[in-house]
C-alpha cells in the first residue's frame, strides 16, 4: 500500500488479489446481502485509493481497509435505511453442504441456517467482532486497531458476542422443537 | 500452583480466545487443565466450541467473478484522472478556465459582442450619413458664391444698361451684395462720376456712402468731389463728407468753392461744409 501511495497505483491490483475476497467476507457476514456487498468492495478499493495519503503505515494495511470497509457499511446502511434489515439467506442455504447421507446432510443445513439466522439477529458491534475474530481471523489486538479501542475491550466483547449468539441460537432452535412438538 | 489457578469466570471470558488459538501456551495449558476438572466449564466449552466450529462451516460466498472487472476499469478510470491532474498549471488553468467558460456565459459573451457590433456599425453609418451632409454643405455654399458672383456680373452689365431705370436697379443690387470686391467698387465710383443720370448717381453715391469702411471708396469719394457738376449730387457729396468725418475732402471742396461754375446755393452749402469739418 506504501507502494500505491507512492503513485505506483497499479500494485493496487495486487492488493485487490490479495484482499478481495475476505474483504468481501467481512461485508457480506457484516450485511448479509450478497450485490450490495459486491458494490461495497469496489467502493472500500475506490476509497483507498482517494484517499491513499492518509494510509500512514503504522499499522497493517488489513486494519486500514477494514476501518475503510466499516465506514462504508454504515454509510450503506444509511442510504438504505429500509433495505438494510433485510438479509440474505438463500445464498448461505445454497452453499451449505456437507454430512454424508441426506439425513446428516439435512440437519447440518438446518444447524447452520439457524447459525446464520442468529448472527443476523446479532447487534452489529457483536456481530463485528465475531465476523473478525471468527470469518477474518483477525488477531484482537488487530481488531482493537480496527475499531480504534483496546485488546482487552475486544476480549470482553467477543465473550459477550459469542453469549448472545448462544442464547439467540438456541431460542430459534427451541422455537422449532415448539414447533415441531 | 494450585489446582485451580483460574475461576470458571475467567475460563469462560478465555474461551474464545482459547478457540481462536490466541492463548499464549502457558494459559492454554493452564485452561486445560481446569476444563479438564470442572464440568460445568467443560460443558460451556464444548457448546462455545460448537458453535465456534460451526461458524467455521457457515459458507461465504464467493464474490463474482464481474468484481475483478469492475476493479479494473475503476482502477483504469482513476488512473486516468490522475493522470490528468498534475500535469501542468496550464492545464489546470484551462481547466478552471472550462469551468468558467460555462456555455451559459458564452452566450453572454456572444450577446455582448454582438451589442458592441451593432454599436459600432451604427457609429459608422451616422459618421458616413455626416460625410453626404458636408457634401451639401459645400454644395450650398458653392451654389450660394456662385449666385453671388452671377449677381454680381448682372449689376456689372446692367450698369452698362442705357436705360437709367435698368441702371438703377443695378446700383440697388450692391446692398444685396455681400462682400463687394474691387471690380463692384470701380464700377460704382465709375457710375458716380461718369453716368449721365442725375438720379443715378445720387443713388450710386447712396450706396458708395454705405461702403465707405473700405479706404479705395473714401479715396474714391474724395476724388469724385471736383468731378460733379450737378449741384445736387455736390450737395450730397458735402453731406457725406460731413458724415464720414473725412478731412482730406476739404481741398477738393475748397476747389470747387473758387469754382466759378459752381452753384450759389453750393457754394453756401460747401463753406459749412468746411466749417463742419476743420
Amino acid at each position: 500500500m506504501l507502494q500505491v501511495k507512492a503513485g505506483r497505483i497499479d500494485t493496487m491490483g495486487l492488493l485487490f488479489e490479495r484482499y478481495n475476497r475476505p474483504l468481501f467476507g467481512f461485508l457480506f457476514h457484516m450485511t448479509g446481502q450478497r450485490e450490495a456487498s459486491e458494490d461495497m468492495v469496489q467502493t472500500v478499493f475506490y476509497r483507498m485509493l482517494k484517499y491513499r495519503h492518509t494510509f500512514t503505515g503504522d499499522g497493517e494495511f488489513r486494519s486500514w481497509m477494514y476501518h475503510l470497509a466499516r465506514n462504508v457499511i454504515v454509510d450503506h446502511s444509511k442510504q438504505n435505511k429500509r433495505s438494510s434489515q433485510h438479509y440474505d439467506l438463500a445464498d448461505v442455504a445454497e452453499k451449505i453442504g456437507g454430512g454424508t447421507t441426506a439425513d446428516e446432510q439435512f440437519q447440518k443445513k438446518q444447524e447452520l441456517e439457524t447459525l446464520h439466522r442468529a448472527m443476523a439477529r446479532l447487534s452489529e458491534e457483536n456481530r463485528e467482532v465475531l465476523v473478525l475474530s471468527r470469518f477474518q481471523e483477525l488477531k484482537y489486538e488487530e481488531i482493537a486497531r480496527v475499531l480504534n479501542t483496546t485488546e482487552g475491550a475486544i476480549k470482553v466483547r467477543v465473550h459477550r458476542a459469542m453469549n448472545e449468539l448462544k442464547k439467540i441460537y438456541l431460542t430459534i432452535e427451541n422455537g422449532k422443537t415448539a414447533y415441531k412438538l | 500452583m494450585g489446582k485451580l489457578p483460574i475461576n470458571c469466570e475467567q475460563t469462560q471470558e478465555q474461551l474464545t480466545e482459547w478457540l481462536s488459538n490466541q492463548l499464549p501456551d502457558a494459559e492454554g495449558a493452564i485452561m486445560d487443565a481446569h476444563l479438564a476438572q470442572c464440568p460445568a466449564c467443560q460443558a460451556e466449552a464444548d457448546s462455545v466450541r460448537q458453535l465456534w466450529q460451526m461458524m467455521g462451516q457457515l459458507p461465504t460466498p464467493e464474490p463474482s467473478p464481474m468484481a475483478r472487472i469492475r476493479f479494473q476499469t475503476m482502477l483504469d478510470t482513476y488512473k486516468e484522472t490522475i493522470a490528468d491532474k498534475p500535469e501542468s498549471a496550464l492545464d489546470n488553468l484551462l481547466t478552471k478556465f472550462r469551468e468558467f467558460f460555462t456555455p451559459k456565459l458564452a452566450v453572454r459573451l456572444a450577446y455582448s459582442v454582438a451589442l458592441v457590433g451593432v454599436g459600432i456599425l451604427a457609429g459608422y453609418w451616422f459618421n458616413h450619413a455626416t460625410g453626404p451632409n458636408v457634401a451639401y454643405k459645400q454644395q450650398i455654399d458653392t451654389l450660394s458664391t456662385q449666385v453671388q458672383e452671377m449677381r454680381q456680373m448682372m449689376m456689372l452689365s446692367l450698369l452698362e444698361n442705357p436705360a437709367a431705370s435698368e441702371r438703377l436697379r443695378a446700383v440697388s443690387y450692391t446692398e444685396e451684395i455681400n462682400q463687394v470686391d474691387s471690380k463692384v467698387i470701380d464700377a460704382l465710383l465709375t457710375t458716380l462720376n461718369n453716368d449721365a443720370n442725375v438720379n443715378v448717381r445720387l443713388v450710386t453715391l447712396e450706396a458708395l456712402a454705405k461702403l465707405a469702411d473700405n479706404p479705395t471708396v473714401r479715396e474714391g469719394l474724395v476724388q469724385s468731389i471736383t468731378r460733379q457738376d450737378s449741384p445736387l449730387v455736390q450737395s450730397a457729396l458735402a453731406d457725406v463728407m460731413v458724415k464720414l468725418q473725412e478731412k482730406r475732402s476739404i481741398k477738393p471742396l475748397r476747389q470747387l468753392l473758387h469754382d466759378d461754375n459752381t452753384n450759389h446755393m453750393v457754394k453756401g452749402k460747401i463753406e459749412q461744409t468746411i466749417r463742419d469739418l476743420s
